[in-house]
């Protein structure tokens, strides 16, 4: 399902994205990024968690409503989470958030869902900046101020 | 009580004060009036995390008596802990304290100066606006019993115990069988790297039974678990007598080891017990008691072949040690009985770095024929294989031995159920991290050692051994206290159903029914704090304490702004 079209034909628009980094792996490899001086685009935001299974519908949901344009969960590599197994449920509860996100004519592409090593700083900038530029051709949040809390 | 947030940016030297404006970062943030009645205090430093920046935030947090701390400053992940402790000397509680990463995620990734001030404010206003929401917790050390459990007494359990006993630990075996030592035990002279004489593993063991720091129950077997490291009560009862014995301990080894492939006719191996087909234990057994090799009629073999890699299709795995275990029982036969014919059938040769490449090129100077296949089967004691060609054979032999694969052990699935502890996709114990962390588990205080977590030969069983003996070491120390993870999830009563959802998702076993009172409830001094349950409750009564959604809401809010 697509958004509203006419709404992303402004090449001006700067989009608003939250990454939701799991402290462990992707949270090391943004600071790893940092370290190694590659470019973020500034209008990128990071929230630490300790883990990406602590993302569940209400936060994502929420952070939509809130305006967010795009939402970037990252967390470990399959096998590798801290916890164990927290990303498998991470990537469980996505699948269903999806196909709730058609029905409230949000596109899904708007969320994302990768697995970042803390060894992979290079990778970590390519992902978010791929990612920002997507939302941004996606254009901005189609829920207007009154669906928004 | 007011609220008076002290808000202290790190300039980093150049790194934080070189690449954005701060006298406007504080002067916007001084004036900023988004968080009601609230008394921000925001101020620069130097270097923060200097032991004059130390002293400096302490004197700040005392004389002004601050409610809440934002330190814009570098990673949590160098400096979290820095800032913590300075609290823990103040009246503030470590936890009403909030770091904001403007090095790594802010100046260090972003060029253009305003956008990189702009940004920091954005990441302060976050930080204030969580802080307010955090709460206090305390963190409350518990005592630990520095003692320790281990189960199995074979080499890599045996080796573990010494360790720790060097130490002075006290250490409880638990055995199965009637005596201690296992494979190595059985195979007595009979291996390929340092227990080449049998009197190491005797020795092994009289040293074990004579060490005062050393408890060994033979014939005996756990059967409860309850707690978590530092606090563990076990049961375990002796198979004899069936007296149940009660034992403390703060964590436990599980060495037990691991069994042989048992071949099946679909997968083409057909033979009776009267046919002289033996596997790798049943002559490994023979060769080291010193017994003649002899068929079943009394006679002695003319022809012996050996099958590689039984069990590997089935398994999806090389079990590592099999291929040196055939080279030195190929090589024993040949000294002892020079005129045998012995052929091996193998699909491809695993050999370990060291010692293995001799066991080869000895085998094959004796005469050892080796036939490359791409499958093999039986039918009584005849070979039945594919070439590398494709072309079928069959040979027929006197005698039979097979290299099975190593699988887990039988009691593994019920081990796994009482300590809580995983098995990976072959069915042996999975470690916490294969490359990071190889012997510990996803339970805290419970290792896994030796075979019991996957084929390996004995010297790599005991050096594992050993690494587990030292993490337990240095974990739990003698009449320290453990300080467990406070930043927990918690169950509202209130709104808990008692659905059981929760007690599903969370894979260390942290939350546990209330059935008289129809909730569940979560175990503090187990649970990490990783949230994973949050999301699995449908009526929103877990709350995982310092990631709470109001917390994490107010990020994004100013995020977002
Ligand atoms: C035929 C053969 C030949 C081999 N030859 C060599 C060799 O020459 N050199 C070499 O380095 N390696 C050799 N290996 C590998 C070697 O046997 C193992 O590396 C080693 O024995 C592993 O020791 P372990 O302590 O992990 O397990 P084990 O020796 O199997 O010991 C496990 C112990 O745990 C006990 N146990 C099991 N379940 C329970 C329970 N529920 N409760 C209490 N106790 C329990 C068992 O009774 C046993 O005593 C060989 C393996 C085979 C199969
Ligand atoms: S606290 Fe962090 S940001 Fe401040 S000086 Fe030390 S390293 Fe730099
Ligand atoms: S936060 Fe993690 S460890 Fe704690 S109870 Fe929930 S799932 Fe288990
Ligand atoms: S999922 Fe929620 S309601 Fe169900 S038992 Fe757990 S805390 Fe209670
Ligand atoms: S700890 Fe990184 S995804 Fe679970």
């Amino acid at each position: 399902m697509k958004d509203k079209k006419e709404k992303s034909s402004n090449s001006e628009f700067t989009p608003k994205v939250v990454g939701f980094l799991c402290n462990w792996c992707t949270y090391a490899a943004a600071d790893l990024a940092g370290g190694s001086r590659l470019e973020i685009p500034s209008s990128f935001s990071v929230v630490r968690v300790m883990c990406s299974s602590r993302i569940d519908h209400n936060l994502l949901l929420t952070t939509f409503f809130k305006g967010a344009d795009g939402i970037l969960v990252a967390g470990c590599h399959p096998g590798d989470c801290h916890y164990g197994e927290g990303n498998y449920y991470a990537r469980r509860r996505f699948a269903q958030l999806k196909k709730v996100m058609e029905t409230l004519d949000l596109d899904p592409e708007r969320l994302e869902l990768v697995w970042v090593s803390a060894a992979e700083g290079n990778r970590y900038a390519e992902v978010v900046s791929d990612f920002t530029e997507k939302i941004r051709k996606l254009g901005p949040n189609p829920m207007n101020s009154s669906t928004r809390f | 009580m007011k609220a008076k947030v002290g808000v202290y940016v790190c300039e980093c030297g150049p790194n934080i004060a070189g690449k954005t404006d701060l006298d406007e970062i504080i002067t916007y943030l001084s004036e900023f009036r988004g968080f009601g009645d609230v008394e921000l205090v925001v101020r620069k430093y130097g270097f923060l995390c200097s032991n004059q920046g130390k002293e400096y935030l302490e004197k700040e947090i005392r004389d002004l008596g601050l409610t809440h701390l934002v330190v814009g400053a570098c990673s949590p992940r160098d400096h979290d802990s820095t800032f913590k402790d300075v609290c823990g000397k103040t009246q503030l509680n470590p936890y009403l304290y909030k770091i904001i990463n403007i090095r790594e995620h802010c100046t260090w990734v972003i060029d253009d100066m305003d956008k990189a001030t702009e940004k920091a404010k954005s990441y302060l206003r976050a930080g204030i606006a969580r802080v307010l929401y955090q709460s206090e917790l305390f963190e409350s050390p518990i005592d630990v019993n520095p003692d320790v459990l281990v189960i199995g007494g074979g080499v890599a359990g045996m080796e573990a115990a010494l360790a720790l006993a060097g130490e002075n630990r006290s250490v409880t075996i638990v055995e199965k069988n009637d005596t201690l030592g296992g494979r190595a035990g059985k195979l007595r002279g009979f291996s390929f790297q340092e227990f080449n004489k049998p009197e190491q593993v005797e020795k092994l063991i009289e040293t074990i039974l004579g060490n005062p720091c050393i408890n060994v129950f033979l014939d005996s077997e756990v059967t409860s678990v309850i707690g978590f490291l530092g606090n563990f009560e076990i049961e375990h009862v002796s198979l004899e007598s069936k007296v149940i014995t009660e034992l403390f301990c703060g964590s436990i080894i599980t060495a037990t080891g691991a069994d042989l492939y048992e071949t099946t006719e679909e997968s083409g191996f057909k033979y009776s017990e009267s046919d002289d087909v033996y596997n790798s234990m049943e002559i490994t057994e023979m060769l080291s008691s010193g017994d003649e090799i002899t068929l079943r009629s009394g006679k002695e073999p003319e022809t012996i072949a050996i099958v590689h890699c039984v069990g590997r299709e089935e398994l999806g795995y090389c079990s590592g040690v099999c291929c040196t275990v055939m080279m030195k029982t190929a090589n024993m036969i040949k000294a002892r009985y020079p005129d045998i014919r012995i052929t091996q059938f193998y699909r491809d040769i695993c050999l370990p770095p060291s010692g293995g490449q001799e066991l080869y090129a000895a085998a094959r100077s004796s005469g050892v024929n080796f036939v490359k296949v791409q499958s093999t089967g039986l039918s009584g004691t005849t070979v039945k294989f594919k070439e590398k060609n494709g072309d079928e054979g069959e040979q027929f032999f006197d005698m039979v031995l097979l290299a099975s694969a190593l699988v887990p052990s039988k009691d593994t699935p019920a081990l796994s159920e009482l300590l809580g502890i995983p098995v990976d996709e072959t069915g042996f114990f999975q470690e916490a991290h294969r490359m990071t962390n190889p012997s510990a588990t996803t339970t805290d205080g419970v290792f896994i050692v030796g075979t019991s977590q996957g084929p390996r030969n004995i010297s790599d069983s005991m050096l594992f051994a050993r690494a587990s003996a030292g993490q337990i070491l240095t974990k739990l120390l003698v009449g320290e206290k453990l300080v467990p993870e406070v930043a927990v999830t918690e169950i509202l009563e209130a709104y808990c159903t008692g659905c059981g959802n929760c007690l599903d998702v969370c894979v260390y076993g942290a939350i546990y029914p209330d059935e008289a009172r129809g909730i569940s409830i979560v175990n503090e001094a187990i649970c990490r704090g990783c949230g994973n349950c949050y999301g699995s409750c449908p009526s929103g009564a877990l709350r995982t304490k310092h990631f709470t959604n109001i917390q994490l809401f107010r990020e994004v809010d100013e995020a977002l702004r």
